[in-house]
């Protein structure tokens, strides 16, 4: 064997074994225990069949809480706050987008803008990228206080930064030859984005965007558990006083609602595609 | 005696600090002319063909378009002598999502106002003029088509209607029918022809076949290593001067 096929076969090997290594290691930190789990599941199964209806009673109240009308805790509904998520995730993702289309010019790869701005403005994106939702509502409260506005600019950061990635690698896959072809028929730099950039471009700025919406409904919600408002917010709500059967409702309408932007995102990017 | 259309002296470049791509190059051509170009890969073809209509700008040399010396010109100022200099390519360059009348209608972006043609709105007669464009070379009833269901055949013949939309004097084709087949490339080659003859274009086409460059160019011009080695009629492209152009 030649000795440089020798140490690739080593530096696979080693590659290997260090895989497993970190596997077996991770596990074993966790106290990873399948006895443990043949217990927990069965408990945690009897914590969510909670969450299903089993009487009449059950039912007429998830009716009066889905559809309002009565009186009781079913009364407020779930309308309101359901909205209020949709209204965080869709006002957090026009916040992220619209600063992210112009700003990931200067991300791109392929940019014609000074190099070390690119480069500081990358650098910065990853930074931004790695601070969770969480951390950038915990923030934003201390200025605007708890509420809808500090949900949805708090999504609208976390947007911004994910997106302005995305549309940089979507410009990234411009191909270069009608750039060039509308620049020798005379286009100027307007023209040349126009016409031969943002064919190219558009399907995957619009599937980020939509792919963002997507993450921004399950944020929103996940944000309302810390007072942001919105469906999280009854969920903590409903958790504090163990109303199962209001969990189970408010999971499944994030379900439902989660589903129903992918299968428009779906829509949208064949009729764009 | 027709005028020079194109005046090219000295032309030397070099990509960075590279080895020269062009070394001392000197050519002249006049409308109506048909100039076959031929060189190996890496000769220097297609930067020659972008020194001519200022999409690269050469380290030393003169380029004379229309008599004026383009790599002098801002870019404002090339993007006028741009729109007079169509340019054909191996890989179509069109853009794919569009239709085909868009796609020729790029030919009239270097008249049209920014933001009326950013908004995709274009006179009526720059409508008409396109129409007629995608007819002539044989694609009516495609207007409406994305480009991305058509032949490899039926592209570049949409990439020639956007020339002739941009009412070009000056043809410059890089590998035109490299991805053609044969009788495409016959047909697209006839179209050129026939183009270059009704209305006094100069064609200044790369290629590598020489058999198709023999028979539709009556002056080849020979390229190795960046320097200009033949520049003659079709009939005296023989077997050596081949040889001296394509071999290393």
């Amino acid at each position: 064997m030649k000795p440089g096929k020798a140490i690739a076969t080593l530096g696979g090997a080693a590659v290997i074994v260090l895989t497993c290594a970190l596997i077996c290691w991770s596990f074993y930190g966790v106290d990873f225990q399948l006895q443990g789990l043949s217990v927990g599941i069965p408990k945690a199964g009897a914590y969510v069949a909670q969450m299903f209806p089993r009487s009449r009673a059950d039912f007429l109240w998830i009716k009066q809480f889905c559809f309002g009308g009565g009186g009781g805790d079913a009364s407020t509904g779930i309308t309101q706050p359901l909205l209020e998520t949709i209204q965080m995730a869709v006002v957090g993702t026009v916040l992220g987008a619209i600063p992210a289309f112009p700003l990931s010019f200067i991300a791109a790869r392929t940019n014609s803008f000074f190099r070390p701005l690119s480069v500081l403005f990358k650098t910065l994106l990853n930074i931004g990228r790695a601070i969770p939702i969480l951390v950038y509502a915990m923030i934003i409260i201390t200025g605007l206080g708890l509420g809808k506005q500090t949900g949805a600019v708090a999504i609208g950061i976390g947007s911004f930064v994910m997106l302005c990635k995305l549309y940089a690698e979507a410009l990234e896959s411009v191909s270069p030859g009608p750039v060039e072809a509308v620049k020798a028929a005379g286009g100027n730099g307007l023209q040349v984005f126009v016409f031969a950039m943002l064919p190219q471009v558009f399907p995957g700025y619009l599937s980020s965007t939509l792919y963002s919406l997507e993450l921004n409904l399950q944020a929103s919600f996940i944000l309302g558990l810390v007072g942001a408002g919105g469906i999280g917010f009854e969920l903590q709500d409903a958790l504090r006083i163990y109303n199962m059967l209001e969990v189970g409702v408010l999971v499944l309408v994030l379900i439902i609602l989660v589903n129903l932007v992918d299968y428009f995102s779906y829509r949208v990017r064949v009729i764009f595609s | 005696m027709t005028s020079n259309i194109m005046q090219i002296s000295d032309l030397t470049h070099r990509y960075g600090r590279g080895a020269p791509v062009l070394q001392g190059l000197n050519l002249s051509a006049s409308p109506g002319e048909i100039i076959g170009l031929i060189g190996l890969s890496g000769a220097g073809k297609s930067t020659l063909l972008r020194c001519i209509n200022g999409l690269v700008t050469p380290t030393g040399g003169t380029v004379e378009v229309f008599g004026q010396n383009v790599p002098k010109l801002r870019e404002s100022q090339r993007r006028r002598v741009r729109r007079r200099i169509g340019m054909i390519f191996q890989e179509f360059n069109l853009v794919d999502r569009l239709s085909v009348i868009k796609n020729v209608l790029v030919g009239r972006l270097g008249y049209a106002n920014t933001l009326t043609s950013c908004l995709h709105l274009f006179s009526k007669l720059d409508m008409d003029l396109a129409r007629s464009c995608i007819s002539q070379v044989g694609l009516d009833g495609y207007e409406d088509v994305i480009v991305r269901n058509l032949s490899g055949g039926q592209k570049q013949r949409v990439a020639i209607a956007r020339t002739m939309a941009q009412g070009a004097e000056i043809i410059l084709g890089d590998e035109a029918t490299a991805n053609l087949d044969v009788r495409t490339t016959d047909s697209i080659m006839e179209l050129l022809q026939d183009l270059s003859r009704k209305n006094n274009t100069l064609l200044l086409l790369s290629m590598h076949n020489l058999d198709v460059a023999r028979r539709y160019c009556p002056r080849i011009i020979g390229l190795k290593h960046g320097v200009l080695t033949f520049d003659a009629s079709a009939q005296s492209l023989d077997d050596s001067a081949v040889k001296e152009i394509l071999v290393t």
